[in-house]
């Protein structure tokens, strides 16, 4: 029988494994120690074999804890063993850090169930269309939200295969940069928080999952960030590989009445507000207009609420800080802009309360959640203001300025652009930006938060669905009623077939922990961790030098293996030996995730590749597919050196906010 | 005469295989509705504690049953629908019958000794659970921990039966040659429904090939 290059390949890589094992083994003198480090490689090559891992685990770590314990007391070996085991298990059925990756999960599938990306793709690819390479910038940052908010990779690559694919084609991009936008932003959500793959690893290192989500942040947006950053430097440098997008592809059409006000000047809001006060136009109603008004004027009011909320905050006696103060200030039209706000006064740390940039790209009033304001009344009203900063008037300065700066540029293009990003970007950017502002500001555990956030993501999706039906073409449309009927019918099916997914993903990551429990509890009981301390110990090492070593294992693990699989049996390996070297197991799991983006890019295996291939065009070969990813591994390495050697990037929002 | 015979003694067995499918399915199924319950409870309980001022007690205990009910019942249904996590070095590359003298020499390896001993351990775990009668300890006169410790023998149970089912599918697979069928279920990625979903055709795709062209020849 003639074998295939690709069983080739994995059988040598077996033997690699297995014959150092049996030729280093002292057959002679085999200690429990020895037996661990047998039971580690056949491990990995159980794993390789392909059969369900979850149940390779649990039926090697019974094996092997009986034998650790029978070497003890052979009376009392399958007592034990049995004790362990069922232990393990009701340990990881009622781990209170695993009880967010179903409801991540269910999450997920929700807000790709609620059929926005085309929307959100259409919108951010008309407020980019003036960058230099518009399309795989709007592909990359459409993939950012959306994978971070769904985090199922496949998912987020097929659609924007789809959806993105077709579109850069057509405007003349090149194959290779296309399908390496694509992939490399659908492999975002891993990385971006709320991700299930810090959950996990929290769970492996008894990290906090609060804490790894605030220090994954900035690398994750530092990440996409230096992705776009790419993109705009190719695409200036060589426009051939991503030509400007023709006019026609930039236009947006403008409304009746925006044409008929337009005899008003090119600026929305002077033309609104002649519109609104003196002479109606011809054919336009003063609802129409003060509606258009309103949105126009909703930037403003956000960053002044901001400004308010800010003023508070800092003139407010300290020890005192307390919501209320904010929410007046904001009015219900900010209770959103209140709801990140009030963090600052609830976790009384007085430093974050530097943090309320009014620059950052901020949602609009929504006024999705109004809190009653009696209930954030406080006992004892704040008694003494304090007078202003200075950086509050610096704040106060820029804030005025972007508001200016704002309404010069608001023609009426740029209205109907907003109001699309209004209704497709900024309603999941603001549940994202909920669900991570409170776990990481303290106000909700990230189960809580993964809880709300599920049921966001259902009313975002009923929002989608109904609209999708009210506005249905107009041969099939429907009248209300049936739209209600229609959408309540997709919803079943939604959370029908969310809640199957999520049932048996969770039961695979949570049975994998079933069966890593018992097999790293035979492990150690064999004292094969002793071991491997032993012998990394008496390498002597530099710091950087382990660093190195941990990150290149990883890395070529995660050829082979998935990254469950890799996080929950191979973590606890190198865990132990983080404080000899005095390395923060949080900044490793930061290191960890950065890392394992990789190994979704790295060819042979990289799932994203394989998903886009599925939607393209016959002519896209896989080489070309992966030739393309490849600049945009280069700059996940570039991350991950960053990340080693400024490690603030991570650190520094972790430290600030819960003073580690 | 002879092979009639066994084809109609697999097809007979290729129905009780997916009896015990569906028997699996519709529990993990059944189960996994309580993620609905666990979303619904949890955002209730952050909205009475933030917004009434009236936390329960028994909340937190409630939730982790709630997950650790969902994700044990479920085990049975993801084997059944091949959805543990698999490494996909090699084993993609081998022939059916290759696959199914893998699996079937470690689920006799690995799979039962694991299973069976996670079963019957579980049992007595519970029983001793319901022998004292025991309560959540996290809080005071929390709720009864021994319908929750159940679980573990009964989703083992579950989880034995569909391996065995699994066995059955091995030893056909390497008797015929290719693996008998399972019944469909909802995938994670679903090209065809996204497809339907964007509105894209696969003579869009097709057509689009034109650009790919034009690019090469340049």
């Amino acid at each position: 029988m003639k074998l295939r290059k690709e069983l080739w390949f994995g059988f040598s890589l077996i033997a690699l494994i297995i014959l150092p094992t049996l030729l280093l083994m002292p057959w002679g003198h085999l200690t429990n120690g020895h037996l661990g480090l047998m039971m580690l490689s056949l491990i990995v090559v159980g794993i390789m074999m392909g059969f369900p891992t979850a149940f390779t685990l649990m039926g090697m770590g019974v094996f092997f804890a009986w034998l650790a314990y029978r070497s003890v007391n052979p009376a009392l070996a399958n007592r034990q063993v049995l004790d362990l085991f069922v232990q393990r298990t009701y340990g990881v059925m009622s781990n209170d850090v695993l009880i967010a990756i179903p409801l991540f999960l269910f999450m997920g599938y929700l807000v790709e169930r609620a059929q926005l990306i085309d929307k959100l793709f259409k919108s951010l690819h008309l407020a980019l269309a003036r960058v230099p390479g518009a399309l795989a910038v709007a592909t990359i940052v459409t993939c950012a939200i959306f994978a971070t908010a769904t985090g199922i990779v496949g998912a987020v690559v097929t659609l924007m295969g789809l959806l993105a694919f077709p579109a850069m084609l057509k405007a003349g991009y090149n194959v290779k940069v296309s399908a390496g936008a694509i992939t490399a932003g659908g492999c975002l959500g891993i990385l971006i928080p709320p991700s299930v793959l810090l959950i996990v690893y929290g769970a492996v290192a008894g990290v906090s999952v609060v804490q790894l989500y605030a220090g994954a942040f900035l690398p994750g947006f530092m990440l996409a960030g230096l992705y776009i950053g790419y993109v705009i430097v190719l695409a200036k440098l060589r426009p051939e590989l991503m030509p400007p997008l023709p006019a026609s592809e930039r236009r947006v059409e403008l409304p009746s009445y925006a044409q008929a006000l337009r005899q008003y000047g090119s600026n929305a809001l002077a033309g609104l507000s002649r519109a609104f006060t003196g002479r109606a136009a011809p054919g336009v109603g003063k609802r129409t207009v003060l509606a258009q008004l309103v949105v126009t004027l909703s930037p403003a009011l956000f960053i002044l609420a901001i400004l308010g909320a800010t003023y508070h905050s800092a003139t407010s006696p300290e020890a005192k800080t307390d919501t209320a103060g904010l929410i007046e200030a904001g009015g219900a039209i900010a209770a959103d802009a209140s709801e990140s706000e009030q963090s600052s006064g609830l976790i009384g740390a007085p430093e974050a309360e530097e943090e309320n940039k009014p620059q950052e790209v901020a949602p609009p009033p929504q006024a999705e959640e109004k809190k009653p304001a009696a209930d954030a009344q406080p006992a004892g009203a704040p008694a003494q203001k304090v007078p202003a900063p200075l950086w509050f008037w610096i704040v106060l300065a820029i804030g005025v300025a972007t508001i200016a700066l704002i309404y010069w540029l608001w023609s009426w293009e740029r209205l109907e652009v907003y109001k699309m990003l209004l209704i497709s970007f900024f309603p999941l950017a603001i549940l994202i930006l909920m669900v991570l502002g409170s776990i990481v500001f303290g106000l909700a555990t990230p189960s809580e938060a993964a809880a709300v956030g599920g049921f966001g993501g259902f009313l975002l999706a009923a929002a989608y669905r109904y609209t999708a039906h009210v506005r249905a073409p107009a041969d099939q449309r429907a009248g209300q009623g049936k739209a209600i009927l229609a959408t309540v019918k997709d919803l079943g099916t939604i959370l029908k077939e969310s809640s199957f997914l999520t049932a048996k993903t969770s039961a695979m990551v949570c049975w994998l922990f079933v069966g890593s429990g018992i097999f790293s509890a035979a492990f150690a009981l064999l004292g094969g961790q002793e071991l491997i301390e032993k012998w990394v110990l008496s390498l002597d090492m530099t710091p950087v030098q382990f660093m190195m070593l941990a990150q290149f294992i990883i890395f070529i693990l995660g050829w082979p293996l998935e990254w469950t699989e890799i996080i929950i049996i191979f973590m606890p390996i190198f865990l132990p030996l983080l404080p000899h070297f005095g390395i923060d197991p949080l900044f490793f799991g930061l290191l960890v995730a950065l890392n394992l983006q990789t190994a979704f890019l790295s060819p042979p295996v990289a799932m994203a590749a394989f998903y886009l291939k599925g939607v393209s065009p016959p002519h896209v070969t896989l080489n070309q597919i992966f030739a393309g990813m490849m600049p945009f591994m280069g700059i996940q390495l570039i991350a991950l050196v960053l990340l080693y050697v400024f490690p603030q990037i991570g650190l520094w929002l972790p430290q600030m906010l819960y003073a580690r | 005469m002879v092979f009639f015979f066994c084809r109609h003694k697999i097809h007979a067995m290729q129905k009780l295989l997916l009896f015990v499918d569906r028997i699996s399915t519709w529990v993990g199924q059944a189960f996994s509705f309580f993620i609905i319950a666990l979303t619904l409870h949890v955002s209730w309980e952050v909205f009475s504690r933030y917004a009434l001022d009236n936390p329960r007690a028994w909340a937190f205990d409630v939730m982790i049953m709630f997950y650790g009910t969902l994700f044990m019942m479920a085990g049975a249904y993801t084997l059944a629908k091949n959805g543990h996590v698999r490494g996909d070095v090699i084993y993609g590359f081998f022939s059916p019958r290759a696959q199914a003298a893998v699996d079937l020499t470690l689920y006799i390896l690995f799979f039962l000794p694991g299973v069976i001993a996670l079963t019957y351990a579980g049992y007595f775990y519970a029983a001793e659970s319901w022998a004292i009668n025991e309560h959540s300890n996290i809080t005071s006169e929390g709720p009864p921990v021994y319908p929750f410790k159940t679980v573990i023998p009964l989703a083992g149970a579950f989880v034995l039966v569909q391996g065995i089912v699994e066995i059955i599918r091995c030893i056909i697979c390497l008797k015929t040659g290719t693996w008998p069928s399972r019944e469909e279920d909802v995938v994670e990625v679903d090209v065809d429904k996204l497809k339907q979903e964007l509105h894209v055709k696969d003579e869009d795709i097709q057509k689009l090939d034109q650009y790919v062209v034009k690019q090469e020849r340049k």
